[in-house]
């Protein structure tokens, strides 16, 4: 089959005014050949994204050439012939919807090809069908979700008759369950219709997808080949700041522990993983036996920092009730015909020096729930009572504030001011602190985030999307909240860039801080938080201690979530392995989990 | 805090009024605001209301709805009768101060606050009827011919367009930003002009900041879905006239004809 694309030795140099260029692609080699799915996986700055612009034009190599369906990009008009051919998705989904109605946006690319009338009405009712938005086209796009919107983008390149769909980080700012179904159905279009697939992302349950991974770091291609052969050096992804599929990493560390080595290609799938580990433990059961006064065994080494901070904790029952809410129900545009009822009678308790972890689904009502913790909604019907203050209407809403820091979503998107220094003062001084008091706050608030000084005379526009993120973070630290609310902090960050601002979290629950965590997914949550509340179209579906609300695994499954994926493949070992403790939410506790129920210790 | 913005007031219903040709709409709107200046006298008047009385009725759009445009500019309209009441000529029936109200200037207030009234409910007929996309499209077409002599009249539509797809996208990002700094302990409502100068700061910065990121990812965008101007391309969207345009045309011409007779014509008659 021919190479549809072919990326020949590129090279890549961003310019910048005054310093020296910055290399984004460093002789890379790329050939797709027609029809297939390619993952394209890597760390945010590994040059991705460069790359997927050199493919579609919109950036010409440096050096090296570029070749699309038999087009040099390099050529005049090749840009037109290649874009026609090869449409690609983005990763904001709102900056990318050109049309004031579905429909509009759709027939947006086919009308500047110039197609006639009547064709662009058949391929916009196609395409609308294909991705399952058909009801939608009359509808402003404002009106629909991220995943939505994503489909939508999808519906506009369709209707051109791609032969190639790029994917750069199209599915990096939404949730899990709408980015499983956007994958499929982006899957299950272009296996019927043979269209290439070029994927970039940093997900690996997408890269999992693939026909072929390519796997990117600073510019270069570090690691090819199928799924499993790239996933199965999990050291080495690992190493790259990446994710490893759970059942193969957990695969992976209790060979490495019981010394068996595993066969290339076995734990390419959860069935295969799942015989790899039954088989090593098969394979070492007479030599332990007659080991069994060896001594106990060193603790798995890929554990990280996170882990490590997270697993002291242990939930005080009896602390202080910090956070109180009762019987909170909260309708938008109340009284009119779109009433909108977000919360249902919503109870429960944040107490002193825990992380409560808030689940759900996009639309479950967790933003709406947070901005009931600051005072930034208040509360019909029921009560919200804040260290004592109540925040229902007639509260002090300034005196909340100041000791519930909210921390939104993506707040790098609010930073303001000429400085990083000035960013993170911002609060202190409107809590009217004396200069010096300010000046150490922010000192203090930048340590925690790992902020150098030198940054803090930058301009926060400067600084890179994952140090923005911590100068943001920063910021509400500095007021030094009693409570500190997170709506998912990790959001659009690299699986690096999540452990390490998770590793904050943790870092902050060691100095004592009490912490909501709200996140959509169901890893970050397991590992970090003590209890649980799970919100499900508004009300309280599950709260209480985060083993035995993940032990309810309907409940979970009402919810629309999944059970962290650790847990998961432990569950299916469970049948095999008497006294399997499958609530592990993490690969090296699972690992340590199927290794003592093989020694046929007790569950700890 | 912002959510309950609406822009440009369409009224989504099936009329006669609705199904026009946009083009159609807008040039009626343009000869029935000509025709209100030219409106002088009490027949024309009245004629002109139950012109308007009409195409109301047949929009389907509730009188009232009509009326809450002219609600913005009411001050406008008292203020020019006022004013029209207390500068007249000739016999005062009511003397307040340094102040005489006339009875020729009555009837010129009357005029003037009749003419606001109507040129205000006839022409957000024409937004409560059409989409502003629709508007800005038609006025694409209609502006083509002036692409000849230099005129960016794709750009112009296009530029609307993009800018009516935004407003909600924008509307949403401030209220987010404005509620993240409120929890910071921005106050807007507070305070010296000064402190709520800085509150908007801390808004403002970050949108601005926010819509330029917009705008150049949408440009990649739209460069990716192989967009480059106004240059051979074609719409989904077809304006085709239709027979009732030819009688919407017809209707107004008989209209402005009537209009005229009752000005100009019937004068010169004995």
């Amino acid at each position: 089959m021919p190479d549809f694309i072919s990326v020949q030795d590129a090279v890549f140099d961003y310019l910048r005014p005054e310093r020296d260029p910055v290399r984004a692609v460093d002789h890379v080699d790329l050939t797709v050949a027609a029809g297939r799915h390619v993952a394209v996986l890597g760390r945010n700055g590994s040059g991705k994204s460069t790359l997927a612009r050199l493919v579609n034009a919109l950036e010409l190599p440096t050096e090296g050439t570029v070749v699309v369906s038999g087009y040099d990009s390099r050529d005049e008009g090749s840009a037109w012939e290649i874009r026609q051919r090869c449409g690609m998705v983005f990763q904001n989904p709102d900056n990318q919807i050109v049309g004031t109605t579905v429909e509009e946006d759709v027939a947006f690319g086919p009308e500047n090809l110039g197609v006639p009338q009547p064709e662009i009405r058949r391929a916009v009712d196609v395409s609308l069908a294909a991705v399952g938005l058909s009801e939608y086209a009359e509808r402003p796009p404002h009106l629909l979700s991220g995943g939505q919107k994503q489909k939508l983008a999808i519906a506009g390149i369709l209707a051109m008759k791609p032969r190639c769909i790029l994917l750069d980080e199209a599915t990096s700012m939404l949730d899990p369950v709408s980015r499983r179904d956007f994958m499929d159905m982006v899957v299950a279009r272009v296996r019927e219709d043979g269209i290439t697939l070029v994927n970039i992302t940093h997900h690996m349950e997408e890269a999992v997808l693939a026909d072929e991974v390519v796997v990117l770091a600073a510019g270069r291609v570090v690691a090819r080949g199928t799924p499993s052969e790239v996933f199965e050096a999990v050291d080495a992804i690992r190493s790259e700041g990446l994710d490893v599929p759970a059942h193969m990493e957990i695969a992976h560390l209790v060979a490495a522990r019981r010394g068996v080595p595993l066969r290339p290609g076995e734990t390419g799938t959860p069935d295969g993983a799942e015989a790899a580990v039954l088989r090593v433990l098969g394979a070492t059961d007479a030599r332990r036996a007659a080991e069994a006064q060896a001594a106990p065994e060193a603790p798995a080494a890929a554990e990280t920092a996170v882990e490590a901070a997270a697993a002291p904790a242990a939930p005080d029952a009896d602390g202080e009730i910090l956070i109180d809410v009762r019987g909170l129900g909260f309708t938008y545009l109340k009284g009119t015909p779109f009433a909108n009822v977000a919360l249902e009678d919503v109870s429960f308790q944040v107490r002193r020096g825990e992380i409560l972890g808030i689940a759900g689904h996009s639309g479950s009502g967790k933003s709406t729930l947070v901005q009931h913790l600051n005072g930034l909604l208040r509360t019909a019907p029921g009560v919200v009572r804040i260290l004592g203050l109540d925040a229902s209407r007639g509260g002090d809403v300034r005196a909340i504030r100041q000791k519930v820091g909210l921390l939104f979503q993506y707040p790098e998107h609010q930073l303001f001011e000429e400085t990083v220094r000035g960013d993170i003062a911002f609060g202190p001084k409107r809590m009217g602190l004396p200069e010096d008091e300010v000046a150490r706050r922010v000192a203090e608030a930048a340590a925690v985030v790992g902020l150098a000084p030198e940054d803090l005379d930058r301009s926060p526009f400067e600084l890179s999307g994952g140090q923005k993120r911590r100068a943001a973070i920063a910021g509400v630290l500095s007021m030094r909240p009693e409570v500190l609310v997170l709506d998912e902090p990790a959001a659009g960050l690299d699986p690096a860039g999540r452990d390490e601002i998770l590793s904050y979290v943790s870092s902050l629950r060691a100095h004592g801080a009490t912490i909501v965590l709200v996140s959509h997914s169901m890893e970050d949550i397991a590992r970090l938080a003590d209890r649980v509340l799970v919100l499900d179209h508004g009300r309280v579906l599950a709260c209480g201690p985060v083993r035995d609300v993940f032990s309810d695994e309907a409940a979970i499954a009402r919810a629309g979530l999944s059970l962290p994926a650790p847990a998961a493949f432990l569950k299916r070992l469970a049948d095999r392995l008497p006294g399997l403790d499958a609530l592990r939410f993490t690969a090296a506790a699972a690992a340590d989990a199927v290794l003592a129920a093989a020694a046929g210790e007790a569950p700890c | 805090m912002l959510k309950d913005i609406s822009l440009g007031r369409f009224y989504p219903a099936d009329s006669p009024i609705h199904r026009l040709d946009p083009r159609a709409k807008i040039l009626a709107t343009v000869v029935l605001m000509v025709l209100v200046f030219l409106a002088n006298d009490v027949w024309t008047f009245v004629a002109y209301a139950a012109f308007s009385a009409v195409c109301i009725l047949l929009s389907r759009i509730p009188v009232v709805h009509v009326f809450k445009s002219v609600k913005p500019i009411l001050f406008l309209i008292v203020f020019a009768f006022l004013l029209n009441v207390f500068s007249g000529k000739g016999e005062a029936f009511l003397t307040l101060g340094p102040l005489s109200a006339t009875w020729d200037g009555l009837w010129t207030g009357l005029r003037m606050a009749a003419r606001l009234t109507l040129l205000i409910a006839t022409s957000s007929l024409l937004t409560l009827t059409t989409t502003p996309i629709l508007v800005a499209d038609a006025m694409e077409r209609m502006m083509k011919p002036l692409q000849r002599i230099g005129f960016p009249a794709h750009e112009m539509a296009m530029m609307m367009s993009i800018a009516l797809r935004f407003v909600p996208t924008l509307v949403e990002e401030t209220d987010k930003i404005m509620k993240a700094q409120s929890s910071r302990g921005a106050d807007y409502d507070t305070g010296g002009i000064l402190r709520r100068a800085r509150g908007l700061v801390s808004v403002l910065v970050p949108l601005f900041i926010g819509s330029f990121r917009r705008a150049d990812e949408l440009a990649v965008a739209m460069e990716a879905r192989c967009y480059r101007g106004g240059e051979g391309r074609t719409r989904l969207r077809v304006m085709r006239l239709a027979p009732r345009d030819g009688v919407a045309a017809a209707v107004m011409l008989a209209f402005s004809a009537a209009v005229v007779w009752l000005e100009y014509l019937r004068a010169a008659l004995p």
